[in-house]
């Protein structure tokens, strides 16, 4: 007989022969039916046909069978007898048909009462033998175990004691039925390997890994089988399996055999013979993946947690009376506890070492996570596992070459690092575990960049104070590779997507921002503890070690320096509270300003001119806090820095206007100076500064503004208020003098356009005066205000006749239609959009090139507001009457 | 149109981050159009990037703390400046720190400001205390610190914590306007409404237990003692200067604005209404 020249024409010939078997079986003409089936069968012979061919026709072929076993049931014994079958079938002329229709008959004769199965079961997986040709004895087998799914031995005994040792006795034949044909099976997969040519072997390994069902099939009918009976599993079933999957040496079967295991059996099977399979992954091919079949079984047992109802302690008492039959040998690792789950997967570690050193550290550190993670589930609280695991590593690490780890591997170890992130127990082991930073320095320092980027995310997610010394230098000590900045090469953060690029840049006007010494800053503010004392410590260990990052301190070291002022504050505070304990606050605050002062010249001396507006201000925010608390003489102190700053290395122009304003609005405030003439220095002293700025529309605006340091306003947050306190410093004189000399300097200004701006300004200014005070308290009069307008008037004139001269072609005058001029603050210009749509103004400190009229518009509409204003005034105030218009 | 006045964040000088509440009612992309930031607001990479992703319409004045420039899409070294003008509707709005202001927040200094840039709403910040008062027919608005950073100006005292502000200033120009007595009766109309009126800026920003238009007469405590060791830990808020969180959002339509003041008090987001028109 031949077969088919195509799959197509083989299934079409099986499908025809399956309705004349269909035909022939009802009209019970059994020897017609079963010599096309002896036809059908011989397809199944060809050997051309890939195994995913084979598996399409073998199911139709076993479709065609069915209809034939059941016909056999049906008939027997009337029609004949399936014993005499048995022996007929067994003349069939090929092996291969043979053997099929034998199964056919033998299994259709299992379900038969009083039928000697044993014998039949032996004798048919006894003949199997006979076809040795790999895909075809796979599929013989397979059709032996599918057959025989439900027609084994049966289980269940009617009758009670004496059934017992029968039950057993059969189970224990099905199993050894079942596992006899696994081996054979295996084997089988195993030589498939080896068919065909060499250069075919990727091939063949990939159509054996499209048969592996079948040989797994066997496995699942053995977890079926077994159900709950861990001493026959223990006892008989799993070292028969174990032994075939060491001894077939073969890649593929021992990944996927160990890998069935792990899926079909019970979890406490697997708890119960942990070691025993642990045993066996150090005796497989040396290139099974490891990590892959260990994986397997961690995440069963991490699974396993989930499924279980019951608490965590019970489940651990489960497995320690599960393994107490095992016994596993204690190797001196430090734990002892050999119910422990833990410790069975550290000493097979351990043990995987010893008997695979050439074993790669990216297969290595897969397992060490997943060991990491069950201890995580099982012994949440446990931190000497994870200490005990992470020096493992560790030592791994440097038996590889520390540092130089290769870049496949760098994801391994950020994965193994930040693994731990998710969990509750991340900052003890931060802070307990030496072993954790020992890892992260042995990385590349990129790596330890990103890799302590995420850690101080997590840390603020969390919420986590920080509140002992020792945790903190632990902490610090991670952060290590952010702190010292050794390149200050321009360098791109990992998260940078945006235009404001995160760089290191030491461009003393850099307005660039750093990510990561942002992060350093956050942690400033972190530490906590109740105690000030103890504050203070934290906050110095966070000083000595943000020092290291020399430039970068300008990010760090004002978060530094605002938890001292807070501090201060909390002293303050407690002091109130606790009024026996307030000299020891007063040192300590004494003391905390002692810090600031540190702080500030070691930013000085650090990082120079580049922060020098910031250090200013810094000092002048101290001076103004030790104000608050009377503390005349480190305000002093403190502004005396600042005005050492801003004579050193304040340099730029409109940097020294704001910077001196500034000090004007902090002097203004203080309260505590008036002692030992101290105020008097301070103020004057800022005034002669304003009024020797480089620009003079500065001088005139710094000396407009420095009048308000001799008229103290009222602080209601200090119980002061206007009319019942009588102890304001208030020097009318000295505040017209002031306003008188800043009209000199606008008038000798000779932009008068900006003269007459200036002018307008000083006129409000009057007015701010006027409503404070009588012309007696305040010298700034009627008499005053009413010159000032004069001269604005008269100037404004001039102006005016400037702007007529101008020569008015289309183009200037449409350009005055489109812009609508102020001036700023300082003396910007800020140019309105007049476009409907448009919303923000343009900023600039140059003129801009509009005719003349509009900048003489400019100072006209201001000057109208401001008679507008006093002439709102008059109908609240009679004093503004006398200012003529 | 809502314009989003934030300032003083202080991050990470000062202060770690927004309060999440906060960055939950933000987090709401398209629906604010435009965020002034009025100083002190510009050390932070990751604060920076929260508002760009809110809008990218960011108008920037310069505070203390802030460098000269700021690196843009367009400008590495754009100048910060240190006043500026939007407009916006009918009105125009003068966004200004005031750090160079003196005396510091005083309501004449401001006045005589709003005035040379001839502005309807003055926005000003530097003080980390949230204020909002008419004066003279104008509009002031300081939107506190978003963080509650802490402030080195007078330590504010618990009285002062309230928070309540009288829409209605007073005319005649005296110093007293910036705190309104609880009684006023047009605060507490005001209040009633903010349930049904406050802009939605999210889903959750009502489900989520904030609590719009709680009557804001409730002291609220700002100290939580608790017995340790030796000490009474003392409240972060006391130690920041009695500074709590808060800021700003102007709903402008025409020549009507809407605002409403957010503050962040004893883990409660609380919300003030505060309507002004244009004369």
């Amino acid at each position: 007989m031949s077969y088919a020249d195509s799959v197509e024409q083989a299934a079409s010939v099986i499908k025809q022969q399956a309705i004349l078997i269909q035909r022939n079986l009802a009209q019970r003409k059994l020897m017609d039916a079963l010599k096309h089936i002896s036809i059908m069968l011989t397809e199944l012979r060809n050997p051309s046909l890939t195994p995913k061919q084979y598996y399409e026709l073998y199911i139709l072929v076993y479709d065609a069978l069915t209809t034939l076993s059941q016909y056999l049931v049906e008939n027997h014994p009337k029609r004949h007898h399936l014993a005499d079958l048995y022996e007929l079938v067994q003349y069939a002329g090929n092996i291969l048909p043979r053997l099929y229709l034998m199964i056919t008959v033998g299994t259709a004769f299992l379900q038969i009462e009083d039928s000697p199965r044993e014998e039949i079961l032996k004798d048919m997986i006894e003949m199997c033998k006979g076809v040795q040709n790999p895909v075809r004895g796979l599929f013989l087998r397979y059709y032996l175990s599918q057959r025989t799914k439900e027609w084994l031995l049966p289980d269940t005994q009617e009758d009670g004691n004496d059934g017992e040792g029968q039950e057993n006795g059969n189970k224990k034949f099905n199993v050894e039925f079942i596992i006899n044909n696994f081996i054979e099976m295996n084997k089988l997969w195993v030589r498939l390997q080896h068919y065909g040519p060499l250069r075919e072997r990727e091939l063949r390994t990939k159509e054996r890994k499209e048969l592996q069902i079948l040989i797994g099939s066997n496995l699942v009918r053995l977890s079926q089988i077994v159900e709950d009976d861990l001493k026959l599993y223990c006892g008989f079933i799993l070292p028969q399996i174990l032994e075939q999957i060491v001894q077939c040496r073969d890649v593929v079967s021992q990944e996927y055999l160990l890998d069935v295991i792990c899926q079909v059996f019970p979890d406490e099977f697997h708890l119960a013979t942990l070691s025993v399979l642990l045993e066996v992954t150090l005796k497989l091919n040396p290139d099974v993946s490891i990590n892959k079949v260990v994986s397997t079984l961690i995440e069963r047992f991490i699974g396993y947690m989930d499924r279980q109802t019951v608490d965590i302690d019970s489940i651990r008492e489960t497995f320690k009376k599960l393994s107490t039959q095992d016994s596993t040998e204690n190797t001196g690792s430090g734990i002892t506890n050999s119910g422990d789950l833990f410790f069975v997967f550290w000493n097979y570690l351990e043990k995987l070492c010893e008997a695979r050193p050439d074993l790669p550290l990216n297969d290595l550190l897969p397992l060490v996570q997943g060991i990491l993670r069950l201890s995580l589930i099982w012994y949440p609280a446990k931190l000497s596992n994870i200490d005990c695991l992470l020096k493992f590593t560790v030592k791994k690490c440097q038996e590889n070459g520390g540092p130089n780890v290769t870049a496949d591997s760098e994801y391994l170890f950020q994965d193994l690092l930040l693994s731990l992130s998710s969990n509750d127990i991340f900052y003890r082991v931060l802070t307990e575990c030496d072993s954790y930073q020992k890892l992260l320095s042995l990385q590349n320092v990129g790596l330890q960049k990103v890799i302590v980027n995420c850690i101080l995310d997590t840390i603020f997610k969390r919420n986590i104070r920080i509140s002992s010394k020792s945790h903190l230098d632990k902490i610090l000590l991670i952060c290590q590779s952010i702190i010292k900045v050794n390149n200050i090469k321009f360098h791109t953060s990992p998260l940078d997507d945006s235009e404001r690029a995160a760089s290191q840049d030491d461009d003393s006007t850099s307005s660039l921002l750093n990510l990561e010494q942002e992060k350093l800053a956050q942690l400033v503010h972190i530490c906590y503890h109740k105690s000030i004392e103890k504050h203070v410590e934290l906050l110095l260990t966070c000083k000595s070690w943000l020092y290291k990052g020399g430039i970068q301190l300008r990010y760090t070291y004002p978060a530094v320096i605002a938890s001292f002022w807070k501090l201060i504050h909390k002293a303050k505070i407690k002091s109130k509270l606790y009024s026996s304990r307030k000299t020891r606050y007063k040192q300590l605050s004494n003391q905390l300003f002692k810090y600031v002062s540190r702080c500030l010249n070691d930013l000085f001396n650090t990082v120079g001119v580049s922060c020098s507006d910031m250090i200013f201000k810094l000092n002048l925010q101290t001076a103004a806090i030790a104000d608050h608390l009377g503390l005349s003489e480190i305000s002093y102190d403190f502004f005396t820095q600042a005005f050492t700053v801003f004579e050193e290395s304040l340099n730029d122009s409109r940097t020294q206007f704001q910077a001196i304003v500034n000090m004007a609005q902090v002097l203004q405030k203080t309260r505590s100076l008036y002692v030992e003439n101290h105020y008097d220095v301070l103020v004057t002293r800022c005034t002669l500064y304003g009024s020797k700025l480089l620009r003079k529309q500065d001088q005139c605006r710094a000396v407009y503004l420095c009048s308000h340091l001799w008229w103290a306003t009222e602080i209601p947050l200090i119980g002061e208020e206007e009319g019942i306190t009588k102890t304001f410093y208030r020097e009318g004189k000295r505040v017209l003098e002031c306003l008188q000399r800043s009209l000199r300097v606008a008038d000798s200004i000779m932009d008068n356009v900006q003269s007459c701006q200036l002018m307008v300004e000083i006129l409000n200014r009057c007015c701010y005066y006027f409503i404070h005070g009588d012309e007696s308290a305040t010298h700034v009069g009627t008499k005053y205000i009413n010159g000032l307008i004069e001269l604005i008037e008269t100037n404004l004139k001039s102006l005016k006749m400037e702007e007529s001269a101008e020569l008015k072609d289309d183009k200037t005058m449409k350009a005055s239609i489109h812009t609508r001029l102020v001036i700023g603050i300082d003396g910007s210009f800020i140019n309105l959009p007049t476009a409907p749509t448009a919303t923000l103004a343009a900023v600039s400190h140059k003129s801009p090139t509009v005719p003349i009229s509009s900048l003489v518009l400019v100072v006209t509409e201001y000057l109208q507001r401001t008679l507008k204003y006093i002439e709102d005034q008059k109908l609240v105030d009679d004093r503004f009457k006398a200012i003529i218009l | 149109m809502l314009l989003l006045a934030l300032s003083d964040a202080y991050i990470p000088d000062r202060a770690i981050g927004l309060p999440s509440e906060f960055k939950k009612l933000l987090n709401v992309p398209n629906k604010i159009g435009q965020v002034v930031l009025l100083g002190n607001c510009t050390r932070s990479y990751q604060f920076l990037k929260f508002v760009n992703d809110i809008t990218s319409d960011v108008t920037i004045v310069r505070g203390e703390f802030d460098n000269a420039t700021i690196a843009t899409a367009q400008n590495l070294k754009e100048e910060i400046p240190m006043s500026t003008i939007i407009k916006q509707g009918e009105f125009k709005i003068g966004c200004c720190n005031g750090y160079t202001l003196v005396p510091k927040s005083d309501p004449l200094s401001l006045l005589v400001l709003a005035r040379q840039l001839d502005v309807d709403i003055m926005l000003w910040g530097g003080t980390h205390s949230v204020e909002a008062y008419t004066l003279e027919g104008k509009f002031f608005i300081n939107p506190g610190s978003c963080t509650g950073a802490y402030s080195s100006d007078w330590p504010l005292q618990d009285d002062v914590l309230e928070g309540v502000f009288n829409p209605e200033g007073q005319e005649n120009g005296t110093l007293s306007q910036e705190q309104a007595s609880p009684e006023a009766p047009s605060s507490s109309i005001s209040n009633k409404q903010n349930a049904s009126d406050e802009p939605k800026l999210s889903e959750n920003s009502n489900s989520n237990g904030t609590n719009v238009g709680e009557k804001n007469e409730d002291n609220p405590k700002t100290e939580d003692f608790e017995n340790s060791e030796d000490d009474e830990d003392i409240d972060e808020v006391d130690i920041n200067g009695g500074c709590i969180p808060s800021f700003c959002l102007l709903d402008i339509s025409a020549s009507i604005c809407t605002l409403y003041i957010y503050t962040f008090v004893c883990g409660e987001v609380k919300v003030d209404k505060v309507v002004y028109k244009k004369e």
